[in-house]
């Protein structure tokens, strides 16, 4: 799986790879910010091209990593070597319509999966350690911390039902 | 006044027709000036006013040319730079050269002509390899390789045009202490600079605009080439934050830079003497041959094959604004009649053959056996 980098003068920084199977993806990030994919399959001429705004690039993004559709944005793991390699997630969400309009203990988030709710980031407004009571609207990000099994229960429990 | 108005009206217009359909914009703007000029209605002329916004729109295009160009990157890729781009400097340059001085301009005319015919736009090449999707392409690295080169030359360029009152071993020895200077000076102020450039109120703009317009004032009081010094000191910026010196730089360089088009085509006569509109068409289409030439020796030269030939022919074709900066900076009324046909004509031609070279490569040049054996292959 080589993947090869290079900054093209005037257009942007280009990544190639060539899968195991010999198609080729390339993704430009461009000056303008905005980013193109492009995928050849084994033995094509032409390829398909797809331009991406950045948060539909990040989007995509986490979709490749395995994240669910629901899940916007990357997440960050601590690990602490010192206890006992002790490892917490920190993802955030953005809430859809399944869960719109309901409380974090309607919810029950914390029994049901062991996932907290650190923080609700809505429009421009930051909500630290949100009561029980907080109420979601379509659209605020999550900020959830937990370990990685627990926030794939979230993920598949709450986020997705 | 009121004709840089109407002539930026006329502009404004274009660009939003221009820009829907996706074609190059500077054939327009130089159209634009054409007509409302000498050439043609002579609403608008040439006054201070515009003559300074002009020059400002040169300024700015030559500091965003420094700041692009990396020499380090360049020393990196030198072998793949210098292997096409020498083809191309070759032909084009012998074959502008003759066709100019065949068709009746001095010597040192056709010099200047060559070096215009022989500068593709690198505005237009990026744009065009982006719009057509076409990055993936093998070729499109060829390309963008070869406008470096051509980049490089047109500061060699520049930096012998322009009036020069001293002898030249003086303007050298001043420009290489001021360069030394100036290099000191950033490199002691790095700091200094980034601190400024990191503030939000009108400091970073105005230390831009005014870097600028200063080591153009200075070159000319101390009698060294301007273009050359404004280019070397982008470059010098450039080392240290290329990115907010862009941002900051780019609304002027797009403003007057306009104003610099449609100016150039305001005062340009087509019908100057010495040169006939047959001469300007020949001279054109020969320049779309030229590099059609060129293209595909580096085609067959790089990626061994015929094709990828079309491909770097088509998104070279287009002369654009280093081409109308060697005129604008030279000023003979026959050389800028000259290069405004040229730049027009081939921009035109290169924006629709670059979206339609799959087809038009399929006419010019038959599949080659091999390649089509290593197509069945796969």
């Amino acid at each position: 799986m080589p993947l090869r980098s290079i900054n093209l003068p005037g257009i942007g920084t280009k990544y190639e790879l060539e899968t195991e199977k010999q198609d080729t993806i390339a993704v430009f990030f461009l000056k303008s910010g905005n980013i193109q994919m492009y995928t050849l399959q084994h033995g094509c001429q032409t390829p398909s091209v797809a331009e991406l705004s950045p948060p539909e690039a990040r989007r995509l993004g986490s979709i490749l990593t395995g994240a669910i559709m629901e899940a916007d944005r990357e997440s960050v793991e601590f690990a602490f070597s010192a206890l006992s390699d002790l490892r917490i997630t920190i993802h955030t969400y953005l809430v859809g319509k399944t869960i719109a309009g309901k409380s974090l203990e309607d919810l029950r988030i914390r029994a049901k999966t062991g996932v907290t709710i650190i923080a609700v980031s809505r429009g421009d407004k930051n909500i630290i350690n949100p009561a029980a009571d907080f109420e979601l609207h379509e659209g605020d990000t999550l900020v959830a911390i937990g370990e990685s099994d627990q926030l794939r229960r979230f993920e598949r429990d709450i986020m997705v039902t | 006044m009121q004709g840089i108005v109407l002539a930026l009206l006329v502009c404004l217009l274009l660009a939003l027709i221009t820009k829907r359909y996706a074609l190059p914009t500077i054939p327009f703007y130089i159209i634009a000036g054409l007509v409302l000029g000498t050439s043609g209605l002579k609403l608008v002329g040439g006054d201070e006013i515009s003559a300074f916004l002009t020059h400002l729109g040169l300024l700015f295009l030559l500091f965003f040319l420094g700041l692009e160009i990396k020499p380090d990157r360049i020393w990196k890729n030198q072998s793949a730079i210098l292997s096409s781009g020498l083809i191309d400097l070759n032909i084009n340059v012998v074959i502008g050269f003759l066709a100019a001085y065949a068709l009746g301009f001095p010597l040192v005319d056709a010099l200047i002509v060559a070096a215009a015919f022989f500068i593709s736009s690198t505005a237009m090449a990026v744009s065009s390899l982006i719009e057509n999707r076409k990055l993936l392409m093998r070729e499109s690295e060829t390309i963008v390789w070869l406008m470096v080169f051509e980049d490089i030359v047109v500061i060699l360029i520049l930096a012998f045009l322009g009036p020069q009152m001293d002898h030249p071993l003086a303007i050298l020895v001043t420009t290489l202490t001021v360069l030394a200077v100036l290099y000191a000076v950033i490199r002691f102020g790095k700091d200094q600079i980034i601190w400024v450039l990191k503030r939000d109120d009108e400091l970073p703009v105005l230390l831009t605009f005014s870097v600028v317009l200063g080591i153009s004032a200075l070159s000319v009081y101390l009698g060294i080439p301007e273009s050359f010094m404004v280019i070397a000191f982008g470059t010098f910026l450039g080392t240290i934050d290329p990115v907010s010196f862009e941002v900051q730089s780019r609304p002027f360089k797009d403003v007057f830079l306009v104003i610099f088009f449609v100016f150039f085509g305001i005062t340009v006569n087509l019908f100057a003497e010495g040169i006939s509109i047959p001469a300007l068409i020949a001279i054109s289409v020969i320049a779309v041959v030229s590099k059609y030439a060129s293209g595909i020796a580096i085609g067959k030269m790089i990626h061994r094959n015929s094709h990828s030939g079309i491909e770097i022919w088509a998104n070279t074709i287009g002369r654009g604004e280093f081409s109308i900066a060697i005129a604008a900076l030279y000023g003979s009324a026959m050389v800028s009649s000259a290069i405004a046909f040229m730049v027009i004509v081939t921009s035109i031609i290169g924006a629709f053959v670059a979206k339609y070279s799959g087809k038009i490569g399929k006419i010019l040049i038959r599949p080659e056996p091999h390649v089509q054996e290593k197509a069945a292959e796969k």
